[in-house]
C-alpha cells in the first residue's frame, strides 16, 4: 500500500492529528521528520496511507494546523531519494 | 485528618492519579518533542490528551491553545507580561491574590497604567464600576473567578461581555474553581484563563496552564527548546510551542490527566452541588456560633468552597493550631498572599482562619470542625 508522509512542524500538532484520525478509525504512525524534508531543524511527521490524505488534511483545516508538505514514502529507502511533492 | 486546605492545595487525590505519575516515572516517559522513539511518542500522545481533556472540561476549541505552565501563578505572569507593554492600561479588582497584583504593580512600575476597581466589603466587584474605569487604552481586564479568601464569585460572564465589546482582553484567575465550579470560555467571554492543576483540578503540585483565545497574541515569558523549528534563533509563532519551551513536567501532567479524566467522569458541576452543601452547612453552622464574624457573601448567595472566619480576638494562627491538636484539622490562617483582598473587606490587620472544603470533605467531618469552634468559642468568652 503507498504511504504518504505528512510534515508538521511541531509534535504536538502531529500528536493532535494523529489522535483525532485514531478516533475515525484511521492508523497513523507518528516520526521525526528526515532531514531531506525538514528544512527548519527538527519536526514531525505522520505515516500514513494515500487513502488517509483526504482526512488528514481535513483534520488539520479543522484545527489550523498548516502541514509543511506531503510526499511519498517508499519505505523501503530513505524518503531523501523519492521525496516527490505531492501537495503543498 | 480533616482537611479543610484545598483551596491552598487539594488533598486526598483521585484513584488513580499516584499511579499514573508512578507509571509515568517507572515505566517510562519520555521527553516529547525532542525526538521519535516510544517513550518520547508516548509521552506526547498522553500530553495532548491532557490538553484534549481540559479542553473538554473548559469548553476550549482548540486544545492546542492550552500552554502548560507550573502553576497558575506562572501561567498569570505570562498571560499579563505577554500582553500588556508600556503605555496600555489595565484593570483589576480589589480582590485579587498577588499572583496577580503583584506582576501588575511591577508592571506599573514599568509604565503600564493599572485600575484598582473596590468590590464591596463582601467581596463582588460591580460591574457597572469595571465598565466606567474602562479607558481609551484599555488592553486588558484582569479579574479572579473566586477570591480565595472568602469565595466571593465574580460576574465573570458579564465582565467578559463587555470586554468582549469594546476589544479588550479578559484574563480569568480561576485558581479556586477550575475543577470545583464549571466553566466554559465561550460563554464566559474569556480570553485568558490561567488555572493550577493542583487544587480543583486535583491533579499534583506542579501542574497548571494557561489558555489563550485566538483573539489574544502573546509575548512568551521565556524562550528556548520546543523541539520545533529548530534551526531558528527566533522562538515559534505557533502555539502551545511559542509559550512551553523546555521540558514539561511529563510525571506532574500524567497525573493531572488522570484527575482531569476523573472530573469529566464525574462531572464538575456535580463536585460543585456537593462542595455548595458543604460550605452552605459550615456557614450556616460558624454563624450560629458566638463570638465567629464570617466573611465574604451572605450565605444564600453563591460563592466557592471558601470560607474566612475569625473568632473574638483570637489570633487566626492561634485559632488554625487549636483546630489542628483538638481535631487533626487542616487549615489555613493568615492572609492567604492576598492583602488587596484582606484590606477589601476589612482583616488587613488580623487575617483570618480560612476554611475550604474539597471534593473528598464528608459532612461529618463539617460537624467535626463545628463543634471544636463551638468549643474554642465557649472557652474565650469575652
Amino acid at each position: 500500500m503507498a504511504q504518504q508522509l505528512a510534515v508538521f512542524a511541531s509534535l504536538n500538532q502531529v500528536a493532535l492529528v494523529k489522535r483525532a484520525l485514531h478516533r475515525e478509525g484511521v492508523h497513523v504512525e507518528m516520526l521525526r521528520t528526515p532531514r531531506c524534508l525538514s528544512h527548519t531543524g527538527c519536526s514531525f511527521a505522520l505515516r500514513c496511507s494515500t487513502e488517509a490524505i483526504a482526512l488528514l488534511e481535513e483534520v488539520c483545516r479543522k484545527w489550523k494546523i498548516e502541514v509543511g508538505g506531503i510526499f511519498a514514502d517508499t519505505q523501503d529507502s530513505s524518503p531523501e531519494l523519492d521525496n516527490v511533492l505531492l501537495d503543498e | 485528618m480533616i482537611y479543610l486546605d484545598n483551596a491552598a492545595t487539594s488533598w486526598p487525590k483521585p484513584p488513580g492519579v499516584a499511579r499514573a505519575m508512578s507509571n509515568a516515572l517507572t515505566s517510562g516517559m519520555g521527553n516529547p518533542g525532542r525526538t521519535s522513539h516510544r517513550l518520547s511518542m508516548d509521552a506526547a500522545l498522553m500530553v495532548q490528551e491532557c490538553r484534549e481533556n481540559l479542553a473538554q472540561l473548559f469548553a476550549i476549541a482548540n486544545p492546542l491553545r492550552i500552554c502548560f505552565t507550573s502553576n497558575a501563578t506562572e501561567a498569570l505572569n505570562l498571560a499579563i507580561k505577554g500582553v500588556l507593554s508600556p503605555g496600555d492600561h489595565v484593570i483589576c479588582s480589589s480582590m485579587e491574590h498577588n499572583s496577580v497584583w503583584r506582576p501588575l504593580v511591577a508592571l506599573e512600575e514599568r509604565s503600564v497604567e493599572l485600575t484598582v476597581v473596590e468590590a464591596d466589603p463582601n467581596g463582588i466587584t460591580d460591574v457597572a464600576s469595571i465598565e466606567r474605569s474602562i479607558k481609551v487604552n484599555t488592553k486588558v481586564i484582569a479579574v479572579l473567578h473566586a477570591s480565595n479568601v472568602n469565595g466571593a464569585i465574580q460576574p465573570v460572564a458579564e465582565i467578559g461581555r463587555i470586554a468582549r465589546e469594546r476589544g479588550i482582553a479578559m484574563l480569568v484567575d480561576a485558581a479556586q474553581t477550575a475543577g470545583s465550579i464549571p466553566i466554559d470560555v465561550e460563554a464566559m467571554h474569556v480570553d485568558l484563563l490561567a488555572f493550577p492543576g493542583h487544587k480543583g483540578l486535583l491533579g499534583p503540585q506542579g501542574t497548571g496552564g494557561l489558555f489563550v483565545n485566538e483573539r489574544v497574541n502573546l509575548r512568551p515569558l521565556k524562550e528556548g527548546g520546543t523541539g520545533s523549528d529548530s534551526n531558528s534563533p527566533h522562538q515559534p509563532l505557533y502555539y502551545p510551542d511559542k509559550l512551553e519551551s523546555g521540558t514539561l513536567n511529563v510525571p506532574g501532567i500524567a497525573g493531572l490527566n488522570q484527575s482531569v479524566r476523573y472530573l469529566l467522569q464525574k462531572s464538575v458541576a456535580q463536585i460543585a452541588r456537593r462542595e455548595a452543601t458543604l460550605t452552605r452547612r459550615l456557614l450556616a453552622g460558624l454563624m450560629k456560633i458566638d463570638g465567629v464574624t464570617v466573611y465574604g457573601p451572605p450565605a444564600e448567595m453563591p460563592r466557592a468552597a471558601v470560607v474566612s472566619f475569625n473568632l473574638r480576638c483570637m489570633d487566626p494562627v492561634i485559632v488554625a493550631n487549636e483546630l489542628e491538636r483538638r481535631g487533626d484539622i487542616a487549615c489555613r490562617p493568615g492572609w492567604h498572599c492576598a492583602a488587596l483582598a484582606h484590606r477589601t473587606q476589612g482583616t488587613q490587620d488580623t487575617g483570618t482562619v480560612r476554611l475550604s472544603p474539597g471534593s473528598f470533605t464528608k459532612m461529618t467531618e463539617i460537624e467535626t470542625v463545628l463543634g471544636i469552634v463551638a468549643e474554642l468559642a465557649a472557652e474565650h468568652q469575652a
